[in-house]
């Protein structure tokens, strides 16, 4: 009887949905129509397919202040053309000197702790996926989302939010 | 499973699909009120007389009883002389124990509905007293009351957040971490024996679990990327999670020991925030594939995902209630809906896709966890960057906000 409700629901949930969207369901094949402002790239099943990077060896804290961080738009993970020198510089430093890097996707405050925690983590894979782009082994990054957990700027305003919404990078030895 | 679809369903499909089309659309243009549950049943008076023996110990007796009736939402607190069910008892107690003895009775016909002692160490008392509010509500009510239940929370401390355990009325508050690092999104194990969280103290996001009765810890997800989320399903012998190992943040299951991981979402956009169905064959998720987050469920095998949410149009951290199976509760979501930019506690009925408001106001209320009654749930209220925990009973509506805690707290979860 149990197995009857659940299934009614499934069904039920399934045909209000698409009664209400006339779209079609999206099946867990990796295409997607674009959310976010991202383009699909013909060819690849979607971004993010890449393994991150394993952790640097013996780290205890980052250091920040090298790199200029990436910013955001609110709710967004998409890489803003008008941030694209700053991963350029980060590249270049890979380039020229071996090591890892370790990306820290941010949020701010507002929106729910576990889905900032994700959305983090989505701006450091989006950041990584532009190094990768410009040439950085994927392996070489590596990514810790601390969701809204720690702003840059403790003020409750558009302009601290605003700041808050980014991507640092720090460079470690190892 | 499409097999099984196909065979349980007869010629009522056609029609409880029409309905249900034409009540999505309805219920996308009905006008956003604050929505009750519908009541059960009424509140039935009850009378506390108080307790004989020890006058100090009955005067905490009294309170802890009087506050888990008025909390379980089943009882209006009224006059001994004229409340349907009266309430008296005797306590007595020195350093090595107490004894609670209670008789409640119905006036109106002289019949006893409650006799009982309680034995307890004296530092134990509200425990004793909460038991006996459960068998209240038990013999009373019949339903399974919350007074014996605990809530596991994060908790703001000297710029780091760790974590704590308290009695369900906000009482007994015991800090389970010390790391002075972040260490967020508790859920307990079916048995109560330990919690599972998402810590930061190794430097980047973990999942760990600690025993409450041995303090041990083990670490069940240390994999590149994000490892946070983790819930137990309801037999406890397998926790979803979010990982973005793979390169992007996907639901992923394993078992309760952190091995045979097994990945469920193939997606570009990201999921997070799983809860289980009762029955523990589905899991509900958010994922923004649509645009937007939404909530979403899956079976815990894998396969098509489908969404449960429409409206409104930003849902996220869903909790699936488990109300006991003889239960006037029906199993349902609770979310965390965006609206206009606030934040507000949402219910959505299974066979609905709209999340109905059941805290809307000026402040962000967030993170809703259910009792395992089905009918009252925690979250956090938010007013002026401040975050305080409150008790939401569905039934009545009625909000109650927990002894306030120094500090930020978030992100409460109802233990069993």
């Amino acid at each position: 009887m149990r197995k009857t409700y659940l299934a009614r629901f499934i069904l039920v949930g399934l045909i209000g949905t698409l009664g209400l969207t006339g779209c079609h369901h999206t099946r867990n094949t990796g295409a997607t129509a674009p959310g976010n402002g991202e383009t699909p790239v013909p060819g690849l099943n979607g971004v993010g397919t890449t393994e991150v990077g394993g952790r640097p060896t013996g780290l205890t804290d980052l250091q920040h202040g090298q790199f200029a961080p990436v910013l955001f738009d609110y709710d967004s993970a998409r890489i803003r053309p008008s941030e694209e020198s700053k991963l350029e510089a980060v590249a270049a430093y890979l380039k020229a000197n071996p090591g890892k890097l370790v990306i820290e996707g941010h949020c701010d405050e507002r929106g729910t702790a576990e889905y900032n925690r994700a959305l983090g983590e989505r701006r450091a894979l989006a950041a990584r996926d532009e190094l990768v782009k410009l040439g950085i082994d994927a392996s070489r990054i590596s990514t810790i989302s601390y969701g809204s957990e720690r702003p840059a700027d403790p003020g409750h305003d558009e302009a601290a939010w605003a700041k808050n919404r980014r991507c640092e990078f720090v460079a470690v030895p190892q | 499973m499409q097999e099984q679809f196909r065979n349980q369903f007869g010629g009522g499909v056609k029609r409880l699909a029409l309905v249900t089309f034409i009540s999505v659309i309805l219920g996308c243009f009905a006008p956003g009120v604050t929505a009750q549950v519908d009541v059960v049943k009424g509140r039935r008076s009850f009378g506390v007389s108080g307790f004989g023996g020890d006058a100090a110990l009955a005067g905490q007796v009294t309170d802890v009883l009087k506050n888990d009736l008025r909390l379980s939402g089943y009882f209006a607190l009224a006059p001994v002389i004229s409340a349907e069910f009266v309430e008296s008892g005797t306590v007595r107690g020195d350093h090595s124990g107490i004894v609670v003895e209670c008789v409640v009775m119905q006036q109106a016909t002289k019949k006893v509905v409650l006799s009982k002692a309680y034995q307890g160490s004296a530092q134990d008392l509200r425990r004793a007293v909460h038991k006996l509010s459960d068998d209240i509500v038990q013999a009373l009510a019949g339903q399974r009351g919350i007074a014996q239940t605990k809530v596991a929370f994060v908790w703001a401390r000297n710029g780091a957040k760790e974590l704590a355990v308290m009695d369900y009325d906000g009482y007994n508050v015991r800090q389970l971490t010390y790391d002075r690092s972040i260490s967020v999104r508790p859920r307990w194990s079916p048995d109560g024996r330990k919690i599972v969280y998402t810590s930061y103290k190794n430097l980047f996001p973990d999942v760990l679990e600690v025993d409450l009765y041995t303090g041990q810890r083990k670490r069940l997800a240390s994999f590149p990327g994000l490892n946070t989320g983790a819930v137990y399903s309801p037999d406890g012998q397998t926790i979803a999670l979010t990982l973005s190992k793979d390169g992007n943040p996907e639901l992923y299951t394993m078992d309760a020991q952190g091995g045979d991981l097994r990945r469920l979402t193939h997606t570009r956009a990201g999921e997070s925030s799983p809860t289980w169905s009762p029955d523990g064959q589905t899991i509900a998720y958010v994922s923004d594939e649509s645009g937007v987050p939404q909530v979403w469920a899956i079976n815990k095998d894998g396969g098509v995902a489908t969404r449960l949410t429409v409206s409104p149009s930003y849902n996220t951290e869903p909790d699936w209630s488990h109300p006991p199976a003889n239960s006037d509760m029906k199993p349902m979501l609770a979310v965390t809906s965006r609206v206009g930019g606030k934040f507000q506690i949402g219910v959505c009925q299974l066979g609905t896709s709209i999340a109905q408001p059941v805290v809307a106001d000026s402040a962000d209320n967030e993170d809703p966890s259910w009792a395992p009654d089905g009918r009252h749930l925690i979250f956090t209220k938010t007013q002026r960057w401040r975050s305080q925990l409150y008790l939401l009973d569905v039934v009545t509506g009625e909000q109650v906000q927990l002894p306030a805690i120094e500090g930020g707290v978030s992100e409460a979860a109802w233990g069993p």
